[in-house]
């Protein structure tokens, strides 16, 4: 991903051409991309061709006044105007005017006052342009996370299943994923290392590459040629995803997992301390030659299976407490809804910096499911 | 965070002091990647001022680590603290990147 820093644009708006080659060069330096006019009216189109970060404006141009300008430019552009004029004395009149530039620079300039300026610009507030760029990309990885998420619940006899994922400012890499097989349920919980887009797409294709692989019979087989496949995928963007992936038998209660760097995974019964689950290796793409076993474990009736996001562990002083608060959270509410919710509310938005996912797999009471 | 270095009798010392995330991983990374390229494969992360470490700091970490290995030598990192130590744990991490309590030992029996 091209940050906004580095695509930044110029337009460069001067009828003599020794100065403009001199802007030109001067902004090129800086790294701008920059393209030019000799008049006003062509200047006004490549602003609204090029949407720029940044334009020059020469106060005296042979077509219009650099003011009317200015003026169009404001109209449909956010970008940063830097006014320059031959004439010292207009510098203090100008000034005082509200007249959408943001900067007035006089002739003879040298090249290092204009890129000090330039950068004081920058420095005071990101261009309008670059902003929107960043919320804009944002909000496509706001969009592409929320479409990884299952759209159909879980219905099955016997168990209540319910997931909740509250994203960050900062778009994560969580996600969840389920869906039903005729012996139970699949469940993908995985954290895609970093933030934003990078992130979120990283997610995308493992969530892909980890539906695939419920097609397999065996889980280790499944799990050993999709960390393969994801981690080729992460190889070259030097990431990793920690993964809990996870298989339940619905008649016997019986989960299959395995765990990636996760760690984060609670078996809680009805009563007394829960018990987490610790990771089988590290985090899918982040070491070479990585195996990971896989894990068992016994959902009695009133057991609940929970997975748990970091966003939400980065709230308590030690994995201990987490396991117990989450524990607690669980065995208090009332559904896997309820507790799916208690345990978000654990992190509470204002301050949770990172995406907080939850999910919830509990296995009804004998006397519930009868019913 | 700010960053240091000191080259040792048989090993580089590098000091990381702050909050290792998303925007000084990168920082690490290229701060180790010179350190290599000046000569020195074997690398000490010492960690004593490190109070906080998220994925993209873990990340930062592996990367010195494999640079390293591919330059020949090691990092290890030493004088952990509670929170980076929980990461290292809780991923596994812990099998990975060898931790010592002081730079001193880290390279001490090699």
């Amino acid at each position: 991903m091209v940050s906004p820093s580095e695509s930044r644009r110029a337009v460069v708006i001067e009828d003599d051409p020794d100065i403009r080659g001199l802007l030109v060069r001067v902004l090129a330096k800086q790294g701008f991309d920059v393209t030019h006019a000799g008049a006003g009216l062509p200047g006004v189109e490549e602003v609204r061709l090029r949407k720029p970060d940044l334009v020059t404006l020469d106060l005296n141009l042979p077509d219009l006044d650099g003011l009317e300008v200015c003026k169009l430019l404001r109209e449909f552009s956010d970008a940063f105007i830097v006014m320059l004029t031959a004439r010292a004395d207009e510098l203090d009149k100008l000034t005082g005017l509200d007249n959408g530039a943001d900067e007035y620079i006089s002739k003879p300039f040298s090249p290092r006052e204009l890129q000090s300026r330039i950068n004081a610009l920058f420095r005071r507030r990101p261009s309008a342009a670059a902003e929107s760029a960043a919320r804009g990309e944002l909000e496509r990885a706001t969009e592409v996370q929320q479409s990884l998420l299952p759209k159909e619940d879980i219905r099955m006899d016997g168990y209540d299943v319910a997931g909740i994922f509250r994203p960050s400012r900062n778009v994560g890499g969580d996600f969840y994923d389920w869906y039903q097989t005729p012996e139970g349920l699949h469940l993908t919980f995985a954290d895609a290392m970093g933030k934003g887009m990078g992130a979120a797409l990283i997610a995308a294709t493992v969530r892909a590459v980890m539906r695939s692989t419920g097609q397999r019979q065996d889980l280790d087989a499944g799990f050993a040629s999709a960390s393969k496949a994801i981690a080729t995928d992460l190889d070259s963007s030097n990431s990793f995803v920690t993964l809990f992936h996870a298989r339940l038998d619905a008649s016997s209660g019986k989960v299959s997992y395995v765990d990636a760097g996760h760690g984060l995974a609670l078996h809680v019964q009805p009563v007394g301390p829960a018990a987490r689950l610790p990771s089988g290796g590290p985090p899918v793409g982040a070491w070479p030659g990585t195996q990971w076993p896989h894990a068992e474990l016994e959902l009695a009736p009133g057991d609940t299976l929970v997975v748990v996001s970091d966003g939400v562990l980065d709230v308590f002083a030690s994995v201990e407490d987490f396991t117990d608060a989450v524990r607690a959270a669980t065995q208090s509410a009332g559904s896997a809804h309820e507790a799916s919710n208690a345990i978000l509310a654990l992190a509470p938005a204002d301050t949770a910096e990172d995406d907080v996912t939850v999910v919830v797999v509990r296995r009804l009471p004998a006397e519930d499911a009868a019913a | 965070m700010e960053f240091s270095y000191e080259v040792k009798d048989s090993y580089a010392e590098v000091k990381a002091d702050g909050r290792l995330n998303m925007v000084s991983a990168p920082k690490l990374r290229e701060f180790v990647t010179d350190v290599i390229a000046g000569g020195s494969n074997r690398i000490v992360v010492n960690l004593e001022n490190t109070a906080f470490m998220d994925s993209s700091g873990l990340g930062a970490l592996i990367g010195c680590l494999k640079a390293a290995r591919q330059a020949g030598g090691d990092l290890r990192i030493a004088a952990v603290q509670p929170q980076v130590n929980m990461v290292l744990k809780l991923t596994s991490m812990d099998k990975v990147l060898t931790a010592y309590t002081t730079a001193e030992e880290a390279f001490g029996n090699d």
